[in-house]
């Protein structure tokens, strides 16, 4: 982990906690030293936090979940069993894991807005349940021998210096998911969740992994938080405030990135309590409409955050460089390929799907050899798209059967069957839109590379192959339609499949930019890449593909190489309607 | 800011002192006391009736020549806001130390966990905390500088209902026989009647005939109620903490004719005589109602009361008031009697305390301050109150009341 480390964010980590435990030392009393603490407490439970919701997108409104729960854990241990929280604070970190496995199972059925109304009901629940179960108050009893063992101590800086402890670890932590594929997953998650699956991405097991790692950070926060209130009650640890405060800070200080957590809680937590302070003397209760004023204009002026307002304003944004003509950039592909063995790579018999009533593709069947470029063509809601769906995962077929090199691909999500060796593009492209290419490319990548190393040398022979080395660096969000299709093919490549499904890979190019697309596929089976190619417009395709099947309402209405289809009539008259077809029959 | 025109004001008063009486002994100077309330939150009108009730009696003190032993010491009130968390209780008790190093002692603050988390503070700084809070938690820890002038959560859960039958024998002449329950299922209720269920109301002669928990809110008491007229029970405990399922019950009652104390009802706690419930609900609808608290409005205390109305604007005293006014006399006789503003003094002499007359024993029933060893007052009885004619007023101890029970006779 050190290794993914950058020695200077390690420095930065350690620099920032030595100079906070200073400060610790120069505040002229016990009230500031208390403030000094709770400052990088909240900025554990927000580190925490932002692990899960700021990387993968997925907002949690429910954090207290975890943080109360520790905060109980460690509480309960040491007063029921005489636990030491040296310990229980670890326990109570693993409880939280497993709580964040326990919510994360059920609750990532759900997206968007509805995942964070269901995270908001987990610790509404369990303040009923502490209620029910008579934990209502309690408090952790003081120790007058061996206070230390019980983490109790006169001098209040003791629990600052613990308290810095566990925000190094958790930003060392959040650094290294930052830096590794962990991160790139949630970051693919966060802005493209279907795209990310397509291209390898175990989506379910990242997010997975995630929420277990956050609920540990956050139930350890919490356990903290009790040893140094030496009370817990329901509503002080499951309590809205505590949640709000989870997505506050971070949202506050620059949500997804390794330091906002701690710029909200180093600006936020000190103003609340000085406006108590200050203001609250002579109109009580008048410190809670200060502070929720300063975070509304805060939010207006800089509503990505804090970090990224500073950094625009230190660097503003370049935009991104002028498109290079690269089609001299092609490259040969690799040469480690194996030369394509004959016979079917994959089987469609059968392939049936209903959307209710509507039966959007029946009874399709067709071989695909091993080398051979196939273009499924047909009119517009032919069912094309949901062909293609059905063979990488995203929609389960209702009838038929599915075969890649022999397997069946039955009931296999997205993410396995590209581990199989399938890529995809999708019709709209679909990118990672913050990340650069290099990126985007490289998450297609960490599908077949055991390590980061390997799996950034494959995405830059992907990139070779498509010709966009000199763009690696650019944003993708900055992209010609033209660079998007070559970046979402190469990101398909990078995972090194042997059979790329491409949706409607010309939509939307022009007409030099198409040639040059269809130079880069001409050149996949070279590689040992079997190409199966979506598209409407046969134009462009007659060139390119070895056979044709074409579709029409669902049904397989023709097959055959592109001078037999284009010949058959009822192709012409899918295409062209009957009439058209009547009055060209005899000329 | 707020600290250098405090230590602006102390100069001078120091000054004048100085210039106006030379002669004085040099040990006057200013004794400051605390309270430690939520002044901003849900429980932001609580702290302000503690709040009042505090800094009546300070006031009272200085006009009535300060701290005798002390040269005639006046002493400044430091208040505090706990808001509303532990986390907000206990940053406060920090601030108010390092604020005020002179600080003699202190009470507060109100919500008992708030008060856990402050005495946390000022037991470690070895200051002298008094507190109204109910929960045993508090003197249960082993600290040396607490004390409880309320009945405990679990003395009051136990003492409730013999003393309801003692205030039903006063009035009627006989015991209850039968009992109801009605409460919503949050904390205080659900701990109030665990004992009375478990074997607590069966060993005092009485039968629970119906006993309904409801999840708050309430949609429409209707059911509820027409259960208890099937079953009309002797007494009803209606244990609510809700204002809007307080109204809801109480005009359900009214509508099935047991209103106006003609079934004795029953809440629990302060907050069931507050001025603002009156506000809210009206006389009417109150009248009759009784609650249980740790006090109320004694007899004895008519004068103190209509100073207080006076001074405050507030209609009558409520328990916050009282109490946190009783606490500071507390603090003012020990240091009166310790001769001193020295804390570890000051506490050893509020430990040996035992008054049974003068204003801070007349604040409690019982009418004596004294603390056992863990800090909890000795012989601290419960007090019922009922609402009369929009005013609620002492019933019970009989020797106490300020009126004479409103009770069915049947």
């Amino acid at each position: 982990m050190a290794r993914l480390l950058p020695p200077r964010t390690l420095a930065l980590i350690l620099g920032f906690c030595l100079a906070w435990l200073a400060l610790g030392f120069i505040v002229p009393n016990r009230y500031y030293q208390l403030l000094l603490t709770l400052v990088p407490i909240w900025a554990v439970l927000g580190v925490s936090w932002n692990l899960f919701s700021g990387y993968s997108g997925l907002v949690s409104f429910g954090h207290a979940a975890f943080f109360g729960l520790g905060a109980y854990a460690v509480t309960l241990m040491l007063v029921k069993f005489g636990l030491t929280p040296w310990f229980g604070i670890p326990l109570a970190a693993l409880l939280g894991a497993v709580a964040g496995l326990a919510i994360g199972g059920p609750t990532f059925r759900l997206r968007g807005i509805y995942f964070a109304l269901a995270m908001l009901a987990y610790p509404l629940m369990l303040t009923y349940l502490f209620d029910w179960m008579g934990l209502q108050e309690v408090s952790i009893p003081l120790q007058r021998e061996h206070a230390a063992w019980f983490m109790q101590f006169q001098d209040p800086r003791a629990y600052l210096a613990i308290a810095l402890g566990l925000l190094a670890l958790s930003l060392v932590v959040c650094a290294a998911v930052e830096n590794s594929r962990f991160g790139m997953s949630l970051l693919a998650i966060k802005q493209n969740e279907l795209a990310a699956e397509a291209a390898g991405v175990d989506t379910r097991a990242w997010k997975l992994r995630a929420i277990a790692l956050s609920g540990a950070i956050a139930a350890a926060a919490g356990g903290l938080y009790a040893m140094v209130l030496l009370v817990v009650t329901p509503g002080s640890v499951f309590g809205l405030v505590v949640s709000a405060e989870a997505v506050i800070l971070p949202m506050f200080g620059g949500a997804g990135t390794l330091w906002g957590p701690v710029i909200g809680a180093v600006i936020l937590v000190p103003l609340a309590e000085t406006l108590r302070a200050e203001f609250g003397q002579f109109l009580p209760g008048i410190h809670g409409v200060l502070y929720g004023l300063a975070i509304i204009l805060v939010i207006l002026l800089a509503p990505e955050g804090l970090y990224w307002k500073i950094r625009d304003m230190r660097t503003p944004r370049k935009a991104a460089p002028a498109a290079t003509p690269t089609v001299t950039a092609l490259m040969p592909a690799a040469a480690s390929r194996q030369p394509a063995p004959h016979g079917a790579l994959l089987e469609v018999s059968g392939l049936g799907k209903n959307f209710g009533g509507v039966a959007a593709v029946q009874d399709v069947s067709f071989t695909v050899p091993h080398g051979e470029i196939l273009g499924i063509i047909g009119p517009n809601g032919a069912g094309k798209t949901t062909l293609f769906n059905m063979l990488n995962g995203i929609v389960p077929p209702s009838a038929g059967e599915l075969r890649f090199e022999g397997r069946s691909l039955a009931g296999l999500r997205p993410n396995a069957i590209c581990r199989l060796g399938i890529g995809r593009t999708f019709q709209v492209a679909r990118a990672f839109e913050r990340m650069t290419i290099l990126e985007n490319v490289l998450v297609g990548a960490f599908v077949s590379h055991r390590t980061d190393a390997d799996a950034r040398g494959a995405a830059r022979r992907a990139l070779a192959q498509v010709g966009l080395v000199d763009r690696a660096t650019a944003i993708s969000g900055d992209l010609t339609m033209r660079d998007l299709r070559l970046m979402e093919l190469a990101r398909a490549l990078a995972g090194g499949p042997r059979l790329v499904l491409l949706d409607e890979p010309l939509a939307g190019l022009g007409a030099g930019e198409t040639d040059e697309l269809i130079a880069v596929v001409r050149r996949l089976p070279e590689a040992g890449i079997t190409v199966v190619i979506i598209e409407h417009t046969m134009q462009a395709m007659v060139g390119l593909v070895d056979r044709f099947v074409v579709l029409d309402q669902g049904r397989l209405l023709a097959e055959g190489t592109p001078a037999e289809v284009t010949r058959k009539p009822e192709v012409i008259e899918a295409y062209l309607g009957r009439k058209w077809a009547l009055s060209h029959a005899g000329g | 800011m707020t600290i250098s025109r405090r230590h602006l004001g102390t100069l001078t008063a120091a000054a004048g002192l100085g210039l106006a009486a030379p002669a004085l002994r040099a040990q006057t100077r200013e004794v400051v006391f605390a309270m430690a309330s939520p002044l901003s939150g849900p429980w932001a009108r609580l702290g302000e009736l503690s709040v009042l009730g505090a800094r009546f009696a300070v006031d009272e003190i200085n006009n009535t020549g300060g701290i005798r032993t002390l040269g005639g010491a006046q002493v400044r009130l430091a208040t505090v806001d706990v808001g509303d968390s532990p986390e907000k209780a206990k940053t406060a008790a920090e601030r108010l130390l390092s604020q005020e190093p002179q600080l003699v002692g202190g009470a507060g603050a109100y919500v008992s966990s708030f008060t856990l988390a402050v005495t946390e503070v000022t037991e470690r700084a070895r200051v002298p905390w008094l507190t109204l809070s109910y929960s045993d938690l508090i003197t249960n820890r082993g600290f040396r500088y607490v004390y409880q002038t309320s009945p405990t959560a679990d003395e009051q859960a136990a003492g409730a209902l013999p003393t309801i039958i003692e205030l039903a024998r006063a009035a009627t002449g006989r015991a209850p026989q039968t009992m109801g329950i009605v409460m919503d299922n949050t904390a205080s209720p659900v701990s109030f009647t665990r004992g009375l269920r478990a074997g607590g109301a069966e060993r005092l002669g009485i039968r629970i005939v119906v006993d309904e928990t409801f999840t708050p809110p309430l949609s429409d008491a209707g059911p509820v109620m027409q259960r208890v007229r099937a079953a009309r029970p002797d007494i009803l405990l209606l244990l609510p903490t809700a204002i809007p399922d307080i109204k809801l019950t109480l005009e359900k009652i009214n509508e099935i004719g047991l209103g106006r104390g003609r079934l004795p009802i029953i809440n629990n706690g302060g907050p069931m005589g507050s001025p603002d419930l009156l506000r809210l609900l009206g006389p009417n609808l109150l009248e009759g109602a009784m609650f249980i608290t740790a006090t109320w409005g004694l007899k004895g205390q008519e004068e103190l009361i209509a100073r207080f109305r006076e001074k405050t604007g507030e209609p009558w005293m409520t328990q916050d008031s009282i109490s946190n006014y009783g606490h500071m006399m507390i603090l003012r006789e020990a240091v009166e009697r310790a001769g001193t503003t020295d804390r570890e003094k000051v506490n050893d002499t509020i430990r040996a305390l035992d008054l049974t007359e003068g204003p801070a024993a007349n604040a409690y029933p019982g009418r004596r301050v004294k603390f056992d060893e863990r800090g909890r007052r000795v012989g601290a009885p419960l007090v019922i109150a009922q609402w009369q004619n929009g005013v609620p007023v002492t019933i019970f101890p009989t020797e106490s009341a300020m009126a004479q029970p409103n009770w069915p006779r049947r």
